[in-house]
């Protein structure tokens, strides 16, 4: 024991003796630092944004409440701010929050067209691409791994030291173990010490920030006996480090690509817009149809107003307006189920590819801790659509009803939780 | 006569350490190099406190036969022995024994004389106080001014001398001596000469390899004459005297043309 830290202390002094390792330990450390407080940053500003919405929220329903007095217009005027909020891990891994919408503020209105209206483009295998911290993990910390083993031994035996060095150190671990093991600990640390910090502030469970920290251990691993192994087999620096690129490249960036292609030429889905568009001409065609043709339709989904015709009035009835909506939704329906199926099965696929890449399997692994996935926002649109269906369980009974609404009953008006 | 010619196709076997206890041996020792046969049968011993020098030109094997006993060639047949040990079988314990001296001695050129030989003395587990180490540099002539700079300023003399020391302070038995003059100006030579005496002299066994025939002639006990992988002819030195130089010279043109 002893001796293995007097080889790690040796090993320690002379790390600090070389300029370029602590060049490139500093850059990790830099590029981490960046990564969480960019991250904590975002995650405050979409924290203090649903604060924000909530306030004006509050006041916007409070004014549309004192202003109207029939369930109709009420239901009509008021919004309901619905949001996901971000994880006390999200700052370390953003994951799929800037692709799909994490606040929606809706009305009883048709929902579908209010959900997609944002769908900026489907839900797509997770790629590469944001500077948050599971990004620099994944995808820049194997370079600089790369950078720091690919010639432990070649630089040696290119300096003509090699055969010195090695007869004179007492082992293997001496010399090669314990170097390594200096570097792999003093590059770790940079990593993950800018994470352990943000965890702090930001809050986060001791057990997130073990799984995060084992996964990146592995991960670091990986790598690292990957630079070693090649570097044992070949006493050209350049070409080890050129080797090396070239599977970072394959695996951080061709195999996600070619699964991403693979997987959307499989599985066919509907876009976001298509699902809008059906619903909403589906709504505006509806002004022209007979109210009994749509309540036909609506009926089938609630026979229990099938009383509709006691209610008709010759003029505008809320009812009818709110059933053609509801209907908009049961046209829009089937396409909205395939886009969702389309979308489960496009996660699920991506599953396959990422075990053929470690990067995207890191960062996959890490969203779905941070419940900031693919999965997390389908989870969300879900809690959208039972609170939908809440809202119109509320309405439905005082819309098909002659009695004058309470307003006292808004107390018990669905919220989203 | 002074100096027992042995040619050892002749089967002649004649030497001053006949009777002392050989500490590197090379037994019917056959080494390839990518499917190229370097070494073909190699037999030479070295006597424990003895000076051995293998002479020989390009491609003759010096180096390869050197980095065999240090461990990075695994012999096809035969052994490369070390105090009694297969090299291949009992690699650190050998290494422990020995220290090894490059062609170019290229240590750390960002460390100084002393940082440099205190981390190779931790790789090699052995602690030495500084004030030690400052004799192993007055016993090489390292200056003292010299020792706390970076061995980028250094002359390839120096650079050498560093690893001389170093080699003293291993207090290792055996040294393994890489054409260790090769460079080095007329004055260092004989400063180093001087110095692998007085290490054979306190009991060192020494092993090197040259293409030098003037100057293993001055140092060596014996010599050993490699052509092709194979000792082509043994000199030794007479009690008390030297190798002659110009029939040494003689026999090595004589092989390097044969």
């Amino acid at each position: 024991m002893m001796y293995s830290i007097a080889q790690i202390k040796r090993e320690w002094q002379f790390m600090l003796s070389q300029r370029y390792v602590l060049a490139l330990l500093l850059c990790g450390l830099l590029v981490s630092v960046f990564s969480v407080v960019t991250g904590i940053s975002e995650v405050n500003q979409q924290r203090a944004t649903i604060e924000r919405l909530k306030a004006a929220d509050e006041i916007d329903r409070a004014e549309a409440q004192e202003k109207y007095d029939d369930p109709g217009s009420l239901a009509y005027y008021t919004f309901h701010l619905t949001y996901a909020s971000p994880s006390n891990l999200a700052f370390a891994a953003l994951g799929e929050r800037d692709i799909y919408p994490w606040k929606h503020r809706v009305r009883m209105l048709a929902l579908e067209g209010q959900i997609y209206e944002s769908d900026a483009q489907n839900p797509e295998l997770a790629q590469i691409g944001k500077i948050d911290f599971v990004f620099v993990i994944s995808a820049l910390s194997p370079l600089i791994i790369i950078l720091l083993f690919h010639d432990l031994v070649a630089s040696e035996r290119n300096n003509g030291r090699y055969d010195f060095i090695v007869s004179t150190a007492k082992s293997s671990f001496a010399l090669w173990g314990a170097r390594s093991a200096v570097r792999f600990i003093s590059l770790y640390v940079c990593f993950m010490l800018p994470f352990v910090v943000g965890a702090v502030i930001s809050d986060t469970a001791f057990i997130d920030v073990l799984l995060v920290s084992f996964m990146c251990f592995a991960y670091f691993i990986f790598w690292t006996l990957l630079s070693l192994w090649f570097g044992r087999h070949s006493s050209s620096a350049p070409k080890i480090a050129s080797s090396l690129i070239g599977i970072w490249v394959l695996f951080a960036f061709v195999l996600p690509i070619l699964g991403d292609i693979a997987i959307n030429k499989h599985i066919e889905s509907p876009d976001g817009g298509d699902i809008l568009l059906v619903q909403r001409e589906a709504v505006n065609d509806a002004w022209d149809l007979s109210i009994d043709t749509t309540m036909a339709s609506f009926l089938a989904e609630h026979p229990e107003y099938d009383y509709y015709e006691e209610l008709q009035s010759g003029g505008f009835n809320w009812w009818w307006y709110y059933a053609f909506q509801q209907v908009g939704d049961q046209t829009a329906g089937s396409l909205s189920v395939q886009y969702r199926h389309a979308s489960v099965a496009k996660y699920e696929s991506a599953k396959y590819v990422s075990w053929l890449s470690p990067p995207l399997l890191l960062q996959r692994s890490m969203t779905r801790i941070a419940d900031t996935d693919a999965k997390a926002a389908f989870e969300y649109e879900n809690q959208i659509r039972e609170f939908h269906k809440a809202l119109r369980m509320f309405y439905y009974p005082e819309l098909f009803s002659s009695d004058t609404f309470d307003k006292n009953k808004l107390e018990s008006m669905p919220q989203f939780k | 006569m002074d100096v027992y010619v042995i040619l050892l196709h002749q089967g002649l076997s004649v030497t001053k350490n006949n009777n002392s206890k050989a500490l590197i041996e090379a037994r019917d020792l056959c080494v390839d190099i990518k499917d190229a046969t370097i070494l073909k049968n190699l037999n030479f011993k070295v006597a424990a406190g003895e000076i051995y020098a293998l002479l020989g030109g390009n491609g003759a094997g010096k180096s390869t036969t050197l980095k065999t006993f240090l461990g990075f060639n695994k012999p096809v047949s035969g052994n490369a022995v070390i105090d009694g040990q297969e090299v291949t079988s009992a690699l650190d314990s050998v290494r422990s024994k020995t220290a090894y001296l490059p062609e170019s001695a290229t240590l750390y050129p960002h460390l100084t004389a002393r940082e440099n030989v205190s981390y190779f003395l931790s790789l090699a587990d052995i602690k030495k106080t500084d004030a030690e180490i400052d004799t192993a540099f007055e016993k090489v002539a390292l200056q003292a001014n010299a020792r706390e700079r970076q061995l980028q300023t250094y002359s390839k003399g120096m650079r050498q001398k560093t690893a001389i020391a170093l080699a003293l302070l291993r207090e290792a038995p055996i040294f393994f001596l890489d054409e260790p003059t090769s460079g080095l100006d007329p004055v260092a030579i004989d400063e180093f000469n001087q110095l692998v005496s007085d290490l054979a002299a306190n009991g060192a066994t020494i092993l090197m390899v040259t293409h030098d025939v003037y100057g293993a002639c001055q140092v060596a006990d014996r010599i050993g004459l490699l052509r092709d992988g194979e000792l082509v002819g043994e000199y030794e030195a007479p009690e008390g005297g030297r190798i002659d130089t110009e029939q040494v010279h003689i026999a090595f043109a004589q092989r390097q043309t044969a």
